[in-house]
């Protein structure tokens, strides 16, 4: 009695309709990935012996690359975003003013935007004839490579779609510094560089933080940058698993890929996330 | 001077986010079936097709279902969910408040993937409802989030006095915990309808024979050039813009009328 | 020391706008002196502070620090230093690291740096083993303190205070008070001050100067200001106090407004046409005949307060309440609608303009 009575207290009682859908929309399908990983190669049907091949196969061939390389980039992405965003998420604090709103729905407009729809907009901007090189042909008759299909552009693809998410939680983590503290430090004779790292730094770390974990995660899990814009070049991991599910038809290699992958994801997630007080992040009064 | 700096830093940031819109605003806006630039036959003929085509007309009546659908349940979900978010103290809420946010956290791609084996071993069909449940995985919590910052400057001692005035549980609820609650939640559903209408990683893999505009502009884009992606690209750009625009409009209006009447009294 | 301007201000402006926040102030600060800066929100007396630690820029006029010019000097360059009204102390740093802050800008040695600050500590009795207690964990009195090293440990000629005993409950602000009133003894250093309290700046100041509108309508000591007030303004702002709208009537008494009787006053300056007669509350009497006080009036008891150590009564004269105070000893046995005479000596008020 005792028991349901503390389940049906008010706190508790309206977490359950999102912890139930959860429960069915999120652990259920990741459990089931992990079960699929243990089956057989190339079968489809859940129950039979389960064994550890696939998890042998991957190790014993050269998958691990498509691994480094989604890394790579996504610590990649993470850096270059975040020397980007802080002077924005700073304006966006302490200098538009009232044009602040104006300025964060700007950076809101992209993310309803199918993201491949936007990454093409950048194909159409950098291919042959396109709107920089045909521009450059006609006003300067200057005639260079298109840098379409590398490397460099797969990265920038990165930077550009998960921009948003480096930028609003550091604006967060930026806009918890009061001003009277940097003021203080300040008048204490802290020089500017001085006031960044002693104040500025420390007490937007929360939010900084989060950012570079959310934009870490997701990066992890790009695909259309390398495919549309990389030309392929590169093979991130994700990408490896989409083959593995699809042309390939192995679903239990995907799984095995996937559950990788999200061992790697919820391990940092999980030690990042706890170690935060989500109410002081989010402004709680 | 630095105010200076960081104004023209953050110009150039939202040239960068904005060019890709420009660039396909430009090649929808040329009559030729090739693109190139600079443009030499203007016009909006392809703008004409493709609102005529039956086959985009289906896209937009599958896209608008999915997202109507995950709106309205992603809202009442996530309204129970941000109050236990942040407006009850319990225990294990630090633990919920994480666990929450774990779906935002994850690789769409891999979720949409891991959704479809699992349709498969429960032995679904995938069609539209099975993507509305799929965009709701990741949409729920966004949705929680949103409500949750609204929820966080809400003071309880209203809904306090309102028992002691002799509400019912019910009416407490209706007269007092919605109506102040209602921009967050406004924008709440706002979020939700433009992230489901925009998403494409879950919906690849979940709506099977039913196609989202995003999946067949994907599958128009790896096919080769077709103009009509241009323009259903800039249309999805400034339809979001559109919406964004009424949506943020309607809050600032509620927000004035509400301290208007305040003053009135 | 006495007497040596360490701060001159000469006709320092700020403007936001067409709003004047700060208008026209001239004012010298005496090395060593204890000033404090009174006003409502609004009057310009944080702007005012702000452009004096260097945190906003003045539109005209200038600030000279021992007569040089230190109106563009930033405020980690200006050798003055500020305790916040939030006290904006470091939530991530400990009370030791706190105090130490200004010593590891200049890039003292870590060694020096404790012992400054263990120093400071003990002269503002913060334990010792207070030196690495999160701050956030201190209780407010000591917050209070720990600003206060802090700022000291800047070694700042001047120390800049912005209302920072405002959220403090008013037991405890009163210790303070006191402590800061000692601390400033010890230190010897120039302390400006800024509250909204006439009260606080009464126990605490060497000066006071009472601003209104971004100016600077009276500077005076506590005893100055209280005794001669010289406007209506800065009458109310020390308290309950009775205030009579008066004209004058030619001769040496001048006529009240509310209910026309001819009142007694010190001197009536040449030109008064119309002002206020200011009557403190502990000056006002009950008679029992009307000629035992210069000024008389009859009225009736409306009502009676015990406020601790005094009583204070409310005495209806036609339509205008007046506050007469005693002290509980002599308190005065009327009971409600009783009919009373009060009276006052001419030299008990003092006249006043708006």
């Amino acid at each position: 009695m005792d028991r349901l009575a503390k389940i049906f207290r008010p706190g508790p009682r309206h977490a359950i309709p999102v912890m139930l859908f959860l429960l069915l929309g999120f652990v259920a399908p990741l459990v089931t990935v992990v079960m699929y990983s243990f089956v057989p190669s190339r079968t489809f049907d859940l129950w039979q012996d389960w064994n550890l091949d696939n998890y042998a196969e991957i190790f014993n061939s050269s998958s691990y690359i498509p691994f480094v390389w989604s890394l790579g980039l996504a610590a990649a992405t993470v850096l270059i975003l975040a020397v980007i965003c802080y002077p924005v998420a700073f304006g966006i604090t302490r200098v538009f003013g009232k044009y602040a709103t104006f300025i964060t729905l700007l950076f809101t407009l992209p993310l309803f935007v199918s993201e491949n729809v936007r990454i093409y907009g950048w194909i159409l901007f950098f291919i042959k004839n396109g709107v920089l090189l045909g521009s450059l042909k006609s006003m300067f008759g200057y005639e260079p490579e298109s840098i379409l299909f590398t490397t460099g552009l797969t990265l920038m693809g990165m930077v550009y779609v998960y921009l948003p998410f480096m930028l609003f939680p550091m604006t967060l983590g930026v806009s918890m510094v009061p001003q009277q503290t940097r003021d203080a430090a300040f008048d204490l004779g802290a020089t500017r560089w001085q006031v960044f790292k002693e104040v500025d730094l420390p007490l937007a770390m929360p939010g900084i933080v989060i950012g570079f974990l959310l934009t870490f995660v997701l990066a992890v899990g790009a695909i259309a940058e390398a495919k549309v814009l990389g030309g392929q070049r590169i093979i991130p991991i994700t990408q490896d698993i989409e083959t593995a599910f699809t042309y390939a038809q192995n679903w239990p290699l995907g799984a095995a890929l996937s559950v990788l992958l999200m061992l790697v994801v919820g391990t940092l997630v999980l030690v990042v996330l706890r170690r935060f007080d989500l109410d002081t992040i989010l402004g709680k009064k | 001077m630095r105010r200076a700096l960081i104004w023209s830093w953050t110009g150039a940031v939202i040239i960068f986010m904005y060019l890709p819109a420009l660039s396909l605003f430009l090649a929808s806006s040329t009559s030729s079936r090739y693109f190139g630039f600079p443009i030499t036959k203007w016009g909006f003929v392809w703008w004409q097709k493709t609102f005529d085509s039956l086959e985009v007309h289906q896209l937009f009546r599958t896209s608008l279902a999915i997202a109507l659908c995950v709106t309205v349940i992603a809202v009442v979900i996530a309204l129970f969910g941000a109050l236990a978010f942040a407006r009850y103290e319990w225990k294990g809420r630090s633990i919920y408040q994480k666990l929450v946010l774990l779906p935002i956290f994850f690789p769409q791609t891999v979720l949409g993937l891991a959704l479809l084996l699992y349709f498969n071993a429960l032995g679904f069909t995938m069609s539209w409802q099975t993507a509305v449940f799929a965009h709701l995985v990741w949409i729920i919590p966004v949705c929680t989030l949103v409500i949750s910052i609204q929820v966080y400057s809400f003071d309880p001692a209203l809904e306090e006095a309102a028992f002691d005035l002799g509400a019912t549980r019910w009416q407490v609820f209706r007269e007092v915990t919605l109506p102040v609650l209602f921009p967050g939640i406004f924008s709440g559903a706002l979020f939700a309808f433009l992230l489901s209408w925009g998403n494409f990683p879950l919906s690849l893999y979940t709506t099977g024979a039913d196609t989202t505009l995003p999946e067949y502009l994907y599958a128009k884009m790896i096919a080769g050039y077709t103009p009509g992606v241009p323009v259903l690209g800039t249309v999805s750009t400034f339809g979001a813009a559109l919406l964004m625009l009424v949506g943020y409009l309607m809050i600032v209006i509620l927000r004035r009328r509400r301290t208007a009447d305040v003053d009135s009294n | 020391m006495t007497g040596v301007p360490i701060l001159q201000l000469r006709s320092l402006t700020k403007t936001f706008g067409s709003l004047a926040a700060v208008d026209k102030i001239d004012l010298d600060f005496d090395e060593g002196e204890f000033f404090t800066i009174v006003g409502p929100s609004g009057s310009g007396k944080t702007t005012l502070l702000r452009m004096l630690t260097g945190m906003e820029t003045p539109t005209s006029g200038e600030i000279l620090l021992r007569g040089k010019r230190i109106n563009d000097l930033p405020a980690n360059k200006r050798p003055t230093c500020m305790v916040f009204q939030s006290l904006a102390l470091f939530p991530h740093r400990s009370v030791g690291q706190n105090i130490e802050f200004s010593l590891k800008m200049k890039g003292v040695d870590p060694a020096t740096r404790k012992a400054r600050a263990l120093e400071l500590m003990s002269q503002l009795r913060l334990p010792e083993s207070y030196y690495s207690k999160n701050v956030t964990k201190c209780s407010g009195g000591e917050r209070q303190r720990v600003a206060l090293a802090r700022a000291l440990a800047y070694e700042p000629d001047i120390l800049f205070f912005d209302e920072p005993l405002s959220a403090i409950d008013y037991k405890l602000r009163k210790t303070l008070e006191k402590e800061l009133k000692d601390i400033h003894r010890e230190t010897g250093k120039t302390f400006i001050y800024i509250t909204h309290s006439l009260e606080e700046a009464m126990v605490m100041s060497d000066r006071i100067g009472v601003m209104r509108g971004g100016k600077l309508i009276q500077v005076g000591s506590p005893q100055e200001i209280y005794s001669a007030p010289h406007t209506k303004f800065v009458s109310e702002f020390i308290g309950d106090v009775n205030i009579i709208g008066v004209t004058a009537d030619g001769t040496a008494q001048v006529k009240a407004k509310e209910f026309g009787a001819s009142l007694k006053t010190p001197a009536v300056p040449e030109g008064f046409g119309a002002g206020y007669l200011v009557v403190r509350p502990e000056s006002l009497r009950f008679l029992s005949k009307a000629d035992e006080a210069q000024n008389c009036l009859e009225g009736r008891l409306y009502n009676e307060y015990v406020l601790g150590s005094r009583v204070q009564y409310q005495v209806r004269v036609g339509d205008h309440v007046f506050i007469v105070e005693k002290l509980r000893q002599q308190a005065f046995g009327g009971h409600r609608d009783d009919k009373v005479l009060i009276g006052w000596d001419a030299d008990d008020s003092i006249l006043v303009t708006d």
